[in-house]
Order: C-alpha cells, then sequence, then structure tokens
C-alpha cells in the first residue's frame, strides 16, 4: 500500500471533495455546495480552485468521470459527474487514519477533553 | 462580466480550458447568482479574481510539466535524431550568440562618456596642434557644428616612476579631452583649460589601473613626479576604472600643442574627437564639414599624398562616430560573421523543422488516435511548442559555453581598443540575445510543424501524401526547407573555398624573410641616459655583444623598424644625381647581419660593416622594389642618393637587399632605404636574434642578456618571429576557420536533412514501392526516381545559392586581404560537392529499397 502512502497529506480542499464524493456521485457544483454545507460556510472553493483540485485528482486515479446521468429531467446536459475510484476510497480512508493518529497524539499531549 | 470571465478562462492552459471551461463558466454564473446584495457581489468578485491569479500559473506548471514529461520520452525514443538536433542548435545558437557579444561590445554597448552618440572622429581635420593653439581655436570657433573638439596622440613612453621604468601607452592631448568627453577624474582633477600652453603643461593625469598597480591606490599620489621618456611631469588625477581612451592608455599629457616637451622619435599625427552641436544631425554636421572652407584647402594640399597613395582613407574629410572609429576595420568583419552565423543558425533551425515535420508524419497515426480520443489541435500545437522549447531552450544554454569559447577566440583575433569593449559574457543583452534566439528557433521550428498537424490529421491516404512532392502542407514545407539549406550550404561551401585558397595565398606569401627561429625584443632608449647621439649606438653594441655569447645564437642585429610591428613609418624622397627618384621612401636603420638574421637575401653589394661608423662616409642599402621604382636599371651600387627632406644629405648606395612584406602577408612591397644604426641611431629598437633550436626556448635567455647591458632600458614585447607573424594572421585564420567550420556545418546539415527526407519518403511509400515493384519496376530504376525527386529541390536551392554567392559574396571576400570573389569555378565546385554528397546521402537512404518485399508490403498495408 505504499501508493496510497504518496497522496499522504492531503490538502483539505481535496479530502473534503473525496468525502463528499465517497456518498455518492456529484457534479462540480453540487461538490462546491455540499462541502460548503458541511464546514458551515467555512471552505468556499472557488472554480479555479475546484477544477484545479478535481482535474489533479483525475490524473492521479483518485476520482472518475462518471458515464452514468441521473435521470435526465434533473440532469443539465452540461455538468459532469464524478466517482472516487476504488483508490480514493483507500487513500482518503488512510488520510483519516492519519488524522486520527494525529488528533490522538494532541489529546495525549495536551489533555483535551474528548470532544463530543 | 460573464463575457470578461470567459476571457479570463483563455489564459489556463490548453488542456485544463477544454476539460473544464464550460463547468467554471458554469460556477461562476451559478455563484454569481447566489451573491444577491452589492456586498457580496464584490466579495465573490475579489475572490475570484483572487482564484484566477493562484490557479493559472498553477495549472500552467502543472500541464508545462505533463507536456515536459512526455517530450522527454518522445526525445529518448529518438536519440540519434535528437542529439544531432541539439548538436546544431547549440553550435549554431552558441557562435551566433558568441559573435553577438564581439558585436555588441564593438558597436551597442554604450562606450564609458557622457553621451557617446553625439560624439564623432574628425577625420583628416583641417588644422593640426602643430599649427599652434591660434589656428585651431580659430577654426572650431568658426566650425557651425562642432560644439567642442579635442585632439589627441596615442604613443608610447618610457614611464618613470622612481626607480621603476616601464614602456607605457600614452595620449598627449588638449586641455578639454577630458571635458570633451564629459569624463570626470575619479579623484584628483583632470585638466584646467589653457594647462596645454607651454610652461603649464606638465601635468599628468594616470589611470586608475595605473594608480592601482604602482601606487596602490595611494591618495598621496597627487603631485608625486612621474617622468616621461625623462621629462617629470606632476600627477594631478587619477581617470575613471573604465576609461582608457584613445587605445589602453595610462598616462594623459596636455602637451599636444607643445610638441617637443616629451622627447620621442617617430612621427607625430594627432586626431581629433569632437562632439555635435545639440540636435544636430550627424549627416547635416558631416555636409557643413566637408564645405567648410579650411577643409577644402587642406584637401587640396593634401591631393599629393593622396596620389602618392598615403593615407588614402585619412585624406577625405569626414565625421565619424566615435564607436565605428574604435571599432575601426573589424565593424565590418564582425557584421558580416554575425551575418555568417546567423545563416548557420537558419540552417540549423531548417534542420530541426525538417526532422520534426517528419516525425509529425511519422507520428500521424499516434496523433490521429490522440485526435480521436478527444486531443484537440491546440492541444497537439501545445504538446509540439513544449517539445521544441526543450529542445532550444537546453540548446541555448549549451550554447552559452559555445558562445564564451567564441568570443574568446573572437577577442583574441580581432583585438580591441579599449577596455570598454572587451566582450564580457554577463552583459545583459547578450544573455537576452540567447534567449531571444531560443524562443525565435523554438518558435521557427515547433509552429512550423504544428502549423502542418491540421492538415496531416486529415491527410490520411498515404498514396496521395507522397513525400517530396509536394501535394501535402508537410512535404510541401519540407520540400522549402531542403532548398533553404540547399542554398545556405552553398553560400557557405562556396565562401569556405574562396577564403580558404585566399589564406593559403597569404600563408604562402613570400615574405621576404624568414620567421622560423628567430627571437625578437623591443627596447626604448628615450629619456634614459643613453638617449643620446653618440651613446645609442654604444648601447645597441653592447647589447649585441651579449646577444651574440648566448649558447644558441647564431647571429644577432637591432634594427628600428621590424617587420609585423605597426608604426607610423617616417618616409620621405630620395633621387639619383640622374634626376631618377623614389618618393615617399620608408627610412630605416639596421646593424650589421640584420639581413643575414632575417633571412633576407642581400642582392647585389655588401651588407653594413663595422666600418660604416659615425664619422665615415654616410652609406645605404637599398630593397628591391626601391630599384623597381627607381626605373635606373639593377645596377645602383656605387651610385649617390640625395634626401628630398631634409635637403642635400647624401647617401652611397653600398648594397641592394630584398624586398619584405611590412606589415604582413597582405601587405604589398614598399621602397625602403636603410641605414647603418651606427651612422643614423634610432631611439628605440628591436633586436633579432637568430638561434639553434625553438626559438621559444630562448627568449629568457636574450631578455637576460639585453637587460645585463643596461637594466634601467625597458625590454618589451619579448617573442619569437613566428608568433608575431601568427599574430598578423590570427585575423584572416580567425575568419577563414570559421567561413570553413560553418561551410562544413553547412554540408553536412544539408546531407543529413536529404538523407532524413529520403528515408522517409522509403518508409511512407513503401505501400507504392510494393505496388512499383508488383507491376515490374525495378528496385535501381525506383532508386533513381527518389534520386531525382530528393535532389530536385536541393538544385533549386543550389540556383538560388549561386545568385546569393554572388550578391554575398564580396563580403565573405572582404574577412581575408587578397581572398578572390567567388567566381564561377568556386560556386561549381560548391555545387559539385553539394550534390555528390546529397547524391550519395539519398542513395544509402534508399538502399532498404532493393529489400522490399513486394508481397509483403502490399499485405502489410
Amino acid at each position: 500500500m505504499a501508493k496510497v502512502d504518496e497522496f499522504l497529506p492531503m490538502p483539505l480542499p481535496s479530502f473534503h471533495m473525496l468525502l463528499a464524493l465517497s456518498e455518492g456521485e456529484r457534479h462540480g457544483y453540487a461538490l462546491k455546495r455540499e462541502i460548503l454545507r458541511r464546514t458551515n460556510g467555512k471552505l468556499n472553493l472557488a472554480a479555479g480552485a475546484l477544477y484545479g483540485s478535481i482535474s489533479r485528482m483525475l490524473d492521479q486515479g483518485l476520482i472518475e468521470e462518471s458515464a452514468e446521468r441521473p435521470d435526465s429531467h434533473l440532469d443539465d446536459e452540461r455538468r459532469r459527474y464524478y466517482r472516487i475510484t476504488p483508490l480514493g476510497r483507500r487513500v482518503v480512508h488512510a488520510e483519516a487514519v492519519r488524522l486520527q493518529q494525529l488528533v490522538r497524539l494532541a489529546e495525549d499531549s495536551l489533555g483535551l477533553p474528548e470532544l463530543a | 462580466m460573464r463575457r470578461l470571465y470567459r476571457l479570463l478562462l483563455k489564459l489556463y492552459p490548453v488542456r485544463f480550458r477544454e476539460e473544464f471551461s464550460a463547468p467554471l463558466e458554469r460556477q461562476f454564473a451559478d455563484d454569481r447568482r447566489d451573491a444577491r446584495h452589492a456586498g457580496e457581489r464584490a466579495r465573490f468578485y475579489l475572490r475570484t479574481l483572487a482564484d484566477l491569479v493562484i490557479t493559472i500559473p498553477r495549472e500552467i506548471l502543472r500541464e508545462a510539466g505533463q507536456d515536459l514529461r512526455y517530450a522527454a520520452r518522445v526525445y529518448r525514443k529518438r536519440a540519434v535524431a535528437t542529439a544531432l538536433a541539439f548538436g546544431a542548435l547549440a553550435l549554431a545558437i552558441g557562435a551566433t550568440t558568441g559573435v553577438f557579444g564581439v558585436v555588441n561590445a564593438l558597436l551597442i554597448r554604450s562606450l564609458p562618456f557622457r553621451q557617446p552618440d553625439r560624439l564623432v572622429e574628425v577625420a583628416n581635420p583641417p588644422v593640426s596642434p602643430l599649427g599652434g593653439r591660434a589656428d585651431y581655436d580659430a577654426w572650431l570657433a568658426n566650425s557651425g557644428f562642432l560644439a567642442g573638439a579635442a585632439a589627441y596622440f596615442p604613443t608610447q613612453m618610457n614611464l618613470a616612476i622612481g626607480p621603476q621604468t616601464s614602456h607605457v601607452q600614452i595620449a598627449e592631448v588638449s586641455a578639454n579631452l577630458f571635458d570633451v568627453l564629459g569624463t570626470p577624474a575619479v579623484f584628483g582633477r583632470t585638466f584646467a583649460p589653457g594647462e596645454d600652453r607651454q610652461g603649464r603643461d606638465n601635468v599628468a593625469v594616470i589611470s586608475y589601473a595605473l594608480w592601482q598597480q604602482y601606487f596602490g591606490g595611494d591618495p598621496r599620489v597627487l603631485g608625486t613626479a612621474i617622468r616621461l621618456n625623462g621629462t617629470p611631469l606632476a600627477v594631478i588625477g587619477v581617470a575613471p576604472p573604465a576609461f582608457d581612451f584613445p587605445r589602453r592608455t595610462a598616462v594623459w599629457t596636455p602637451t599636444v600643442m607643445d610638441y617637443g616637451l616629451l622627447p620621442q622619435d617617430g612621427v607625430f599625427y594627432a586626431s581629433m574627437v569632437g562632439r555635435l552641436k545639440t540636435g544636430l544631425p550627424l549627416a547635416t554636421a558631416n555636409a557643413s564639414y566637408s564645405a567648410d572652407r579650411a577643409t577644402r584647402e587642406s584637401l587640396a594640399r593634401n591631393r599629393q599624398f593622396a596620389r602618392n597613395g598615403l593615407l588614402p582613407d585619412a585624406m577625405i574629410p569626414r565625421l565619424v562616430p566615435l564607436r565605428d572609429q574604435l571599432a575601426g576595420p573589424v565593424r565590418q568583419s564582425s557584421l558580416v560573421l554575425l551575418a555568417l552565423v546567423a545563416f548557420a543558425l537558419l540552417i540549423a533551425c531548417a534542420n530541426v523543422a525538417q526532422l520534426l515535420l517528419a516525425r509529425v508524419g511519422e507520428r500521424r497515426q499516434e496523433l490521429a488516435i490522440r485526435g480521436a480520443l478527444g486531443a484537440s489541435r491546440a492541444r497537439l500545437v501545445q504538446q509540439l511548442i513544449v517539445e521544441s522549447t526543450l529542445l532550444t531552450t537546453l540548446a541555448a544554454v549549451a550554447g552559452l559555453a559555445v558562445a564564451r569559447w567564441t568570443a574568446r577566440v573572437a577577442a583574441a583575433a580581432q583585438p580591441v581598443r579599449m577596455a570598454a569593449q572587451d566582450y564580457s559574457a554577463l552583459d545583459w543583452r547578450v544573455f537576452a540575445f540567447a534567449i531571444l534566439l531560443a524562443a525565435l528557433t523554438g518558435l521557427l521550428f515547433g509552429v512550423l510543424p504544428a502549423m502542418l498537424i491540421g492538415r496531416t490529421q486529415t491527410a490520411g491516404d498515404p498514396l496521395r501524401s507522397r513525400a517530396g512532392h509536394g501535394c501535402s502542407g508537410a512535404g510541401r514545407m519540407r520540400t522549402g526547407l531542403l532548398a533553404i539549406q540547399g542554398a545556405v550550404a552553398l553560400v557557405l561551401v562556396s565562401g569556405s573555398l574562396v577564403l580558404g585558397r585566399g589564406f593559403l595565398h597569404l600563408v604562402r606569401a613570400d615574405l621576404g624573410f624568414r620567421a622560423a627561429d628567430v627571437v625578437t625584443l623591443n627596447v626604448s632608449l628615450a629619456g634614459t641616459r643613453w638617449d643620446s647621439e653618440n651613446r645609442l649606438a654604444q648601447y645597441y653594441q653592447s647589447a649585441l655583444a651579449r646577444l651574440r655569447a648566448i649558447p644558441g645564437v647564431q647571429s644577432a642585429a637591432a634594427v628600428q623598424y621590424l617587420p609585423l610591428i605597426d608604426h607610423m613609418y617616417g618616409a620621405t624622397g630620395l633621387q639619383l644625381d640622374s634626376g631618377h627618384k623614389v618618393s615617399p621612401v620608408i627610412f630605416n636603420s639596421a646593424t650589421p647581419d640584420y639581413f643575414r638574421v632575417m633571412g633576407t637575401p642581400i642582392l647585389d653589394g655588401r651588407d653594413f660593416e663595422a666600418s660604416d661608423r659615425a664619422g665615415a662616409e654616410r652609406v645605404a642599402i637599398v630593397n628591391q622594389e626601391f630599384v623597381s621604382q627607381l626605373g635606373a636599371g639593377p645596377h645602383i651600387v656605387g651610385q649617390r642618393l640625395t634626401a628630398l627632406f631634409p635637403k642635400g644629405r647624401t647617401y652611397l648606395i653600398v648594397g641592394v637587399c630584398g624586398s619584405a612584406r611590412l606589415h604582413g602577408p597582405s601587405d604589398s612591397f614598399v621602397p625602403q632605404i636603410f641605414l647603418p644604426v651606427d651612422q643614423s641611431p634610432p631611439g628605440f629598437a628591436t633586436f633579432v636574434a637568430r638561434v639553434q633550436g625553438a626559438a621559444g626556448a630562448s627568449l629568457a635567455a636574450a631578455r637576460d642578456a639585453v637587460r645585463q647591458a643596461a637594466p634601467e632600458v625597458p625590454i618589451y614585447d619579448v617573442k619569437s618571429l613566428d608568433r608575431r607573424l601568427a599574430e598578423a594572421l590570427a585575423r584572416p585564420r580567425f575568419y577563414t576557420t570559421a567561413v570553413i567550420f560553418f561551410g562544413v556545418f553547412a554540408l553536412l546539415l544539408a546531407v543529413v536533412g536529404t538523407y532524413g527526407a529520403a528515408a522517409y519518403a522509403v518508409t511512407q511509400r513503401t505501400h507504392e514501392m510494393g505496388i512499383r515493384l508488383a507491376v515490374g519496376a525495378s528496385p535501381a530504376g525506383l532508386r533513381a526516381l527518389l534520386l531525382r525527386q530528393n535532389l530536385a529541390p536541393l538544385a533549386v536551392g543550389v540556383a538560388f545559392g549561386v545568385v546569393a554567392a554572388a550578391l554575398f559574396g564580396r563580403y565573405l571576400q572582404s574577412l581575408v586581404a587578397g581572398a578572390e570573389p567567388a567566381g564561377a569555378a568556386a560556386c561549381t565546385a560548391a555545387a559539385a560537392t553539394l550534390g555528390a554528397t546529397a547524391a550519395l546521402a539519398v542513395w544509402i537512404a534508399t538502399s532498404r529499397i532493393a529489400a522490399i518485399d513486394p508481397t509483403a508490403a502490399l499485405r502489410a498495408e
């Protein structure tokens, strides 16, 4: 699994995008809205940053373009849908584990109370 | 707003743009819709701008990295062709940059003067400092075009600082020289107005280098006494570091109007540098100068000299931009050289473009597949441009090393007059030039193939896209490139033939002396304790005695003017009692044995002897050229010559020697008369000694022997005569080598290009060849067909090349004195060489045809 380590640590926007995609296919704009919602409006990806990350993750094989479309009446022809690949899944998992270990370390050192 | 955003999206690299510009635009619209209030809107626009600023460079870098990696893979796969293209480009870019560096140093870079573009050399001024101040000032005051003008006379003198004496370059100038040039002293002061009047002019400004070297930069230098040729002068200032006008000057004295204060022998010839009146164009000033009454009168007076072929160029009164004057004769040569290397670069570019074009053809399938997969033309164009830029950038980097080397060789071959003209590789202009060159060549051979992609993608039928037939765009362009290479190669090859022959001519020229195994060294006695009529002769005798005592020295002598050394000669006319006369004649002094050391034959009469001493009858030896110009028959030994100036002095002719070329192989013979050193002792001389074995090994011993005779006499330019000859030939050798090198380079590239085109044609047309073979064509016939088709564009190019050689040949020819223009013979020889090698290349490239199996070839399709 050396390959997975190459992607760590992940940039925060990419991590959020993979997390969101692991719940289902989304197009770019939906992805942005979802991340905005999850972070309480703190991470608002501008277009260039969003599609820059998408392009990079496509090249890296973490996500792929989806050929299937939801019902056509819901769809806009111009929208492209993305889905997470098995590699992407492994990577996002490994990143989550890494962050978890980091938080544990912080708890041990600082004696932070368990967060609810 | 949306239109502006769409426009800005074009700044993203091609692949990203094609992939994502639609969603980007869509999100822009969505986001803007979401921002309802004016404040939110403003924030949104700011955020979008920041996003673009950050992500555009990021995406460009990422895509360039991908393209570069791909390019590297492509190049690795065709290592040989790539190495060849790389080598050709590096060499051509490097040589062009190197020569540009020289041109930049000579003609472009600013001189260390105030407004140097307004400074002119006043050639053949109607007034001379010898005519006195009043004349000079009056002419200047009346001239409507000069704001100021200064006189200067560069010469060499013995400089004594304390006990040390050395021979240095000095300039006798008028007091306003520094003001006219606009150069203040870096320490102390320059000359005050009127300081060039007799009685006030025993002061000197020294160069920065001299200040550092002799005084360690000590500020107490001001007021120190130095002696020039024995005359004491007080140092009043130090010139700025880069300043050494007129030529590598170490000391300036305001003595040009006071000829005689600093004793010297040799010819006095002052030049004039002027500053044009503000706003006055050079052409107008030049017209006023030639129309000036004083100028016309002076020219009329000088007609006599002009008729005798003395200084014909300086006879024309003109204002020459100072920069051009300082660049001197190497100005044109450097420009010709630049044009030459630019041609070489052009041919290298044509070659590489051809390589890439062939590659486009070969990669047609790959590109078609990528196209079918959605890669657009723009995307492929970007890829090709990155590929070519990678190659040129690397070639330019390697080229900088070539450039440094080229410039070093060029600088050695054509030494500059001032430190400010020295070549420096760190000049920003040279760097900018190299970068520009790399970019241009990259575009030239990257964009050409790229432009053709659109066409190649549609040209699918292999039977219709026959290489060399000019049906497709790529084919037409390849044909054109081959023709260009043929034309340039012909110009360069015929040029190398012409220059090569001219140079051989120079090397084989009969110099009138034998340069091998002769040690030479210069001394100047001016201002030393030997500097009086009877002691001079005594010094030469004593030094020669020591020289002759060195083991291995076969003979030794001294002479005033040694050939191959630049001098201003004193010349006057001489006549026989019968009325036959020769004018001008160069006077020279020599000791006995001089002709023996130099290997110059005594054709009639005798050499000088010890008995030809002061007080005895004045004797002379004349050279063969003198005898022929005199026209009084071959036997003049025993007759007497009378000098026209100083009038009445007579000389008994005791011998006739062979003529020598004073300035080296390209010079013609001039009439000369030799007087014995004892009867006409010069204040400076060159010792010459013929030695056994290599002259280089005896240099130190010779110098030490002469030094022992009088340690205070400065000795300089200790060299073998061979080396002096090599230095005289350095410039033509350099030009010849350069032209021949690039001739071979062009020939090689043209041949490689032809080979490549033919080999490509064979691979592309295997199917067609198969058909032709199947219906009964012979392999030899097919090869002959390809030969004709591939040599046709070359032949067209050669035809153009002959015209170009006729037009530009005379510029090339000007590089080497005595080279003849590129005539029919040289062009024919060049065309034959080119044709034969190219034909051979095509024949080898098409050898595969014989091995084609018609059935297999047809089945493969």
